[in-house]
């Protein structure tokens, strides 16, 4: 049986991502689930390689392998040549095409980063650690993976819940829709949330959304069309509701996200301070994503109302990023001792490996 | 000094290092509903419950009644229904707001100096735990209050859109000001019963300083208890006289034990 490789020189690992390639191409060379597992088989297969795992995402198609091949650069062309070949690329795209060729420590340092969320499109979210994991879990399965790569991603795995644990990088909101899941969870319990959509506008349909895939209880949907009221009440599991009828259900929901087309206030602290007394002042979420406003802002001066309009949920947001990525600095440092205790950089002066 | 009081100077110290903890971990933004946090409460529990001990030990009877015996015995309660109530409302930061109360209370224990005294007379099961219930009814309204300044500070911070580090960590609103509801009505039944043991015991109200004051305070919790029950005023309000009623309870045990 052949000595396996040593991952700190011959691990390679070629990919694209949103940053090195615009969508119309990732589509394209993006591996559809089912076809991993042969994938796997296929990279492992190629001449002089050992191991393979294929990390396919919609932001990323990446190839981590081990090899035996004379020199990395051996084993980027050979990987190269397989995604050419695999997706069929025609020579002109081939040409075009973009990717990083990573080797040894760099390889386990980008690997290190994406797992950490810290090569994502939104720093620091977590979805990316569950992908990896189910990436590795197919090569596993599929027994393209030995001794070297089974010990490269449990390391990352290690890394990925380090950096989580050991800073805030994954705290806060970065998007508007994320914001009102948060203000939300903070004022009631979301399972028992019931939200009320005023006008059915593209933003608010994507708070919406996000309240509802995080356990919101129910929706209401009220728009000037009704019929497309129906279509989003429908697309969301909810109930329609004319517009001339959502003032009277206002008492009976939790959140209320407006955004109608009113060049006006559509609800005024008159309207709101009858609603608090028939709910018996339980807290009320309003999230106003109109402009103009439709929410006139002295509801805020209304105890046991909560107002937040466009402005505030995309200050909210953008601290939530500044945040991040005054965390960025630290992550990058536990990742760099991390590269170093697992023996992918010597300390200076042993005469090894050390990358900058 | 005595080693009731050591342990008692321990415990005080755990909870002053329970909070620096929190309060770290919180500015570093890597409070996580913490172990940490968790363990030194518990630490802190197991020293209260040994100077418990030992001080009825020295005293020869349930160490209860001084001031300074009452506020550690009020303080080891409030401690005791924090890991009653903590995880059962998700008050995961409750440990962090008892922790200085906690400390404060020991601290006033300290300086009161805690005299020798032997029991009046033979002792009667059903006064021991007609005073015991009644202090843990105080400790359930010490931690309404508690509970009544996370509410407030939660409702601030949403109000003012001050989304920062101890906004996330913090319960949603609701459940805090339902947690406030709880505990007063805890507090209450409690304080009934004690009540209710005093009517058995024959002691007669105009004669018993301390019978008196519980009743008012009583009172006054019945009260609150009923304007939550009748939503007569709104959450904020109600924890507003959930934090300022404490102030009775606590100004009564001093007035009580120097009668």
């Amino acid at each position: 049986m052949p000595e396996p490789t040593d991952i700190r020189s011959g691990l390679v690992c070629v990919g694209l991502n949103y940053k090195t390639t615009p969508v119309e191409v990732r589509e394209r060379l993006a591996f559809p689930e089912a076809q991993v597992p042969a994938a796997v088989e296929q990279v492992r297969g190629l001449p002089g390689f050992e191991e393979s795992v294929v990390l396919s995402t919609c932001n990323r198609v990446e190839l981590y392998a081990t090899h035996a091949l004379p020199s990395g650069k051996d084993g980027h062309a050979a990987l190269r040549q397989y995604l050419i070949e695999r997706f069929e690329l025609q020579p002109e795209h081939a040409e075009a095409l973009v990717l990083y060729n990573l080797d040894s420590a760099e390889a386990a340092r980008h690997l290190f980063r994406v797992v950490s969320g810290l090569d994502s499109m939104v720093l620091g979210e977590t979805e990316i650690f569950g992908q990896v994991k189910a990436a590795y879990k197919v090569a596993l399965d599929t027994g393209t993976t030995s001794r070297s790569l089974n010990k490269l991603f449990q390391q990352a795995f290690t890394v990925g819940k380090k950096v989580r644990n050991e800073t805030t990088i994954q705290r806060g909101s970065t998007s508007v829709g994320s914001v009102a899941v948060d203000l939300a969870e903070k004022v009631h319990d979301l399972k028992e949330c019931r939200v009320m959509l005023v006008g059915a506008g593209e933003m608010s349909r994507t708070c919406a959304q996000s309240l509802l895939s995080r356990g919101a209880k129910s929706i209401i949907v009220s728009n000037r069309s009704y019929d497309k009221a129906v279509e989003l009440a429908t697309e969301m599991k909810g109930r329609a509701m004319k517009f001339d009828e959502w003032e009277h259900s206002l008492h009976e929901v939790d959140v209320i996200i407006s955004s109608t087309s009113a060049p006006h206030f559509v609800i005024k602290p008159e309207q709101i301070d009858q609603v608090m007394r028939k709910r018996r002042w339980e807290p009320l979420l309003i999230i106003d994503i109109a402009v103009p406003r439709d929410v006139d802002p002295a509801v805020n001066n209304i105890e046991g109302v909560y107002l937040y309009d466009i402005d505030a949920l995309q200050a909210i947001a953008d601290e939530g990023r500044r945040e991040r990525l005054r965390q960025l600095a630290s992550c990058e440092r536990i990742i760099e001792e991390q590269l170093e205790k697992y023996g992918f950089l010597k300390s200076p002066g042993s005469g090894g490996l050390k990358l900058a | 000094m005595p080693a009731s009081q050591q342990l008692l100077l321990a415990a005080t110290l755990i909870f002053v290092s329970a909070l620096v903890q929190a309060l770290l971990a919180l500015k570093a933004g890597a409070w996580k509903q913490a172990r940490a946090q968790f363990f030194l409460m518990a630490l802190g529990f197991a020293l209260q419950t040994g100077f418990i001990f030992l001080r009825g030990e020295e005293v020869r009877q349930c160490p209860i009644k001084s001031l300074p015996d009452i506020l550690v015995f009020i303080a080891w309660s409030i401690v005791l229904l924090y890991f009653l109530v903590g995880p059962a409302f998700r008050l995961s930061l409750l440990g962090v707001f008892t922790s200085p109360l906690v400390t404060l209370m020991q601290v006033m224990a300290f300086l009161n100096g805690f005299a020798p005294y032997k029991p009046k007379g033979p002792i009667n099961a059903l006064v021991e735990l007609h005073i015991a219930l009644a202090l843990i009814s105080y400790a359930a309204f010490a931690l309404a209050c508690i509970t009544g300044v996370m509410y407030l500070v939660q409702e601030r911070m949403l109000k003012r859109h001050q989304i920062g580090g101890l906004f996330y960590q913090l319960p949603p609103i609701q459940g805090l000001a339902h947690a406030i509801q709880r505990l007063v009505r805890l507090g209450l039944l409690l304080l009934s019963i004690a009540l209710g043991i005093s009517f058995a015991l024959h002691l007669p109200m105009t004669k018993t300083g301390h019978v008196v004051f519980a009743w008012i305070v009583w009172g006054l919790y019945a009260v609150i208890s009923l304007l939550m029950w009748k939503h007569f005023t709104s959450p904020r309000k109600t924890a507003w006289l959930a934090v300022i009623g404490f102030i009775l309870p606590f100004i009564s045990l001093w007035i009580v034990t120097h009668a």
